[in-house]
């Protein structure tokens, strides 16, 4: 992965997934299943591949994506600041 | 392009627009689909994407990007790569779905035979024809049986080039087979009216072959283009049909300094302008202005909004490098009015409506007092370097054309003679005076198939005289002008200062010994010449002659045709229902004899059939 020189934080990334998602803001705790989220599909995982990638310089892979069964799997993949290890 | 929200569609797209990056827009989707799904009176189209690979994403862009134009699309996806089978087969969501445009999203990828390395030039020549054989089949089959308009991509390039530079000439190599491809596909398209051609070949080059294919998202997803590649490519399909639909902007207001040369022309005097070859600046606005007579010349009408004296103004053109001169430009208004008050009689003088401009100003200042006042007005970001601004102007695709047609390279000399019209009436106190002075000639007749592409674009852009808006695809109305049971007028008028072109267009369903009007339309170059009124004399000819004793005129309002609410009672139509709020029926039975209503326009001879469209 490539070295995250300026991560987001928790917060805005939880807010960004929202927007993602069409969801209210501030819908998202980080804790939700993903598979329960609405809209979480094709274009929803293209959408946070390129988020992370664009905000965080986190180039994240569609295998490791799909490996995550929560919101807080992404916050860690996306090395979100704040995010447990 | 307006909605009673806070905050509208063009200022929420301007909020993420520039630039339109796919994070962004993937991001905001849901967002801005909502908003823009507010706007009032959306027209609505059929489009059929069919996907030589997944097209999930294509779909997504492109109605953000159509919605934003106004447009709202329903779509039909074909299954994955199921472009050929979906069409050969007859696939029967497809065939029910009815189409009213078909975009076939195909790649390098789905060429199905390339070379083998030093093949024979024949054998190459074979598959070429091979490969066309295969396209042209579907194409063909969407033509005739769906009737649908064709955008088709044509072919980007592949990242590896297995034999070098050498792939751009031999033959049996892919990168010249594929530019080989492309010719064909070019060809095609010329001759064929209801096929457009993609040009991602462009886009990829635009965008860079290393952004526009992304090994992650092809391997992962099977997307042929990424995220990024995505986004130019739904912006140019959306373009592309916005042109269809007579969307694209009409007007390029121009300010002068700083925008069409360097310096102030009131401080510095032409001579001391910085434009031409000898100044790195220079050559910049230099070019710039080639690419703006470039537009004027495929017919965008151009006008000059500046905060000059006039005689200032038009002297910046007197300066030897100048590309552009006086003469180009149609409206031309240079004064210390405010520019809001200028460009809203630049639109009024023109006859077009404020969405139909664009304005180009270095000053951030006045583009935003513009955006403010007129949020009509398209107001790119031009910023201060003129070697981008034309390449910030053409990233919208504001004067994207369908098919340049001939009535297109006269559209500005139009203008400009409306404008000389205008000046002359004003000699005059009786109105029928002056009508009677200019000499009109009119040709009307039934569609001709050479009229026909400025019939359809006529019939999608005109709004203003427009009794039913309705919209047609070119192909519906070649299948119109086939038909007996439609009247269909077209009419053209010319007088002592110029020729207008095709101005009108009329269609009527025939039920029995009844004309059902679908459509009449009038372009907003020829009002209050009572050009309505030849048209109409021809109508009762042709329902005189086809023992039509009746006619039923529909009045559907909209936003912008109000000015013809009285047309037919006007014409002695009686009102015979209401039904949707607004919507009205009219009648009109058919005297015999029967007296013309044309008082100054003399008839030439068209085409119109002595019996009924036989």
């Amino acid at each position: 992965m490539l070295e995250n020189r300026n991560p987001i934080s928790r917060e805005k990334f939880l807010l960004e997934m929202d927007e993602i998602l069409g969801l209210r803001a501030g819908t998202l705790r980080g804790d939700e299943k993903l598979e329960e989220l609405p809209n979480w599909d094709s274009t929803a995982l293209i959408s946070l591949i390129v988020l992370a990638e664009s905000t965080n310089n986190a180039h994240i892979s569609p295998e490791e994506v799909v490996g995550c069964s929560t919101v807080a799997d992404l916050l860690r993949l996306a090395q979100v600041e704040g995010s447990s290890s | 392009m307006t909605s009673d929200t806070k905050t509208s569609p063009s200022e929420m797209w301007k909020a993420v627009r520039l630039p339109a990056t796919a994070a962004d827009l993937l991001r905001k989707r849901h967002t801005l689909k909502a908003e823009l799904l507010k706007q009032k009176n959306l027209l609505s189209t059929r489009i059929a994407i069919l996907g030589g690979s997944t097209t999930t994403e294509v779909k997504t862009m492109l109605e953000l990007f159509l919605l934003a134009q106004g447009i709202q699309p329903t779509f039909y996806e074909s299954g994955y790569n199921r472009y050929g089978e979906d069409v050969l087969f007859e696939n029967a969501q497809l065939w029910n779905f009815k189409p009213d445009i078909v975009f076939i999203h195909t790649t390098w990828h789905n060429v199905s035979q390339f070379p083998e390395l030093m093949e024979a030039e024949t054998t190459v020549e074979n598959r070429v024809r091979s490969e066309m054989a295969r396209f042209e089949s579907l194409w063909e089959k969407i033509h005739t049986e769906l009737g649908a308009l064709i955008i088709q991509n044509n072919f980007d390039l592949p990242r590896l080039r297995p034999l070098g530079n050498s792939e751009a000439f031999e033959s049996s190599c892919r990168v010249n087979f594929l530019l080989r491809l492309n010719t064909e596909f070019a060809s095609y398209a010329r001759k064929h009216s209801r096929f457009l051609v993609n040009d991602i070949l462009y886009l990829s080059a635009q965008v860079g072959l290393e952004a526009w294919h992304d090994y992650t998202y092809w391997y992962n997803f099977h997307m042929a283009l990424s995220p990024t590649a995505t986004v130019e490519l739904a912006r140019n399909v959306a373009g592309i049909v916005k042109a269809v639909y007579g969307r694209s902007k009409k007007c390029l207001v121009l300010d002068l300094d700083n925008t069409l040369w360097g310096g102030v022309i009131g401080d510095d005097g032409v001579q001391n302008l910085i434009l031409g070859r000898d100044h790195p600046v220079g050559e910049a606005f230099l070019d710039f202005q080639r690419y703006v007579k470039g537009l004027q010349r495929r017919g965008v009408v151009l006008a000059v909004c500046s905060k000059n004296d006039i005689e200032n103004a038009k002297e910046g053109f007197s300066h030897p490098d100048s590309i552009l001169r006086l003469e180009d430009f149609s409206v031309f208004k240079a004064n210390w009015n405010p520019k809001p008050e200028n460009i809203r009689e630049i639109a009024r003088e023109l006859n077009i409506g404020l969405d139909s401009l664009v304005l180009v100003d270095d000053n951030p200042a006045e583009r935003a007092l513009v955006a403010d006042q007129l949020p009509e007005v398209s107001v790119p970001d031009l910023g201060s370097d003129a070697s981008r601004f034309a390449e910030i102007l053409e990233h919208e695709r504001y004067f994207e054309p369908d098919k340049v047609v001939q009535d297109d390279l006269n559209r500005s000399g139009y203008y400009s003679s409306n404008a000389q019209r205008s000046t002359y009436q004003a000699g005059f106190h009786d109105y029928g005076e002056f009508l009677a002075s200019l000499e009109m000639t009119a040709q009307i007749g039934a569609f001709s198939p050479v009229y026909l592409e400025r019939i359809t674009q006529l019939i999608n852009k005109t709004n203003q005289f427009n009794l039913t808006t309705r919209r047609y695809t070119s192909a519906e109305v070649e299948a119109i002008s086939q038909d007996p049971s439609f009247v269909t007028l077209y009419g053209r008028l010319a007088d002592k200062f110029g020729d207008n072109g095709l101005v009108s267009v009329l269609i009527g369903r025939v039920l029995g010994e009844t004309v059902e009007l679908d459509l009449w339309l009038m372009s907003c170059r020829v009002l209050n010449r009572e050009m309505e009124f030849a048209m109409f004399d021809a109508l009762v000819e042709q329902c005189q002659a086809r023992g039509i004793g009746k006619i039923v005129g529909v009045y559907i309002p909209s936003k912008k045709n109000n000015m013809v609410t009285g047309h037919y009672a006007s014409l002695g139509f009686t009102r015979i229902s209401e039904s949707s709020p607004g919507q009205e029926s009219w009648r009109y039975d058919v005297p015999e004899p029967y007296s013309g209503r044309t008082r100054f326009i003399r008839r030439t001879a068209g085409t119109l059939p002595t019996v009924a469209n036989a």
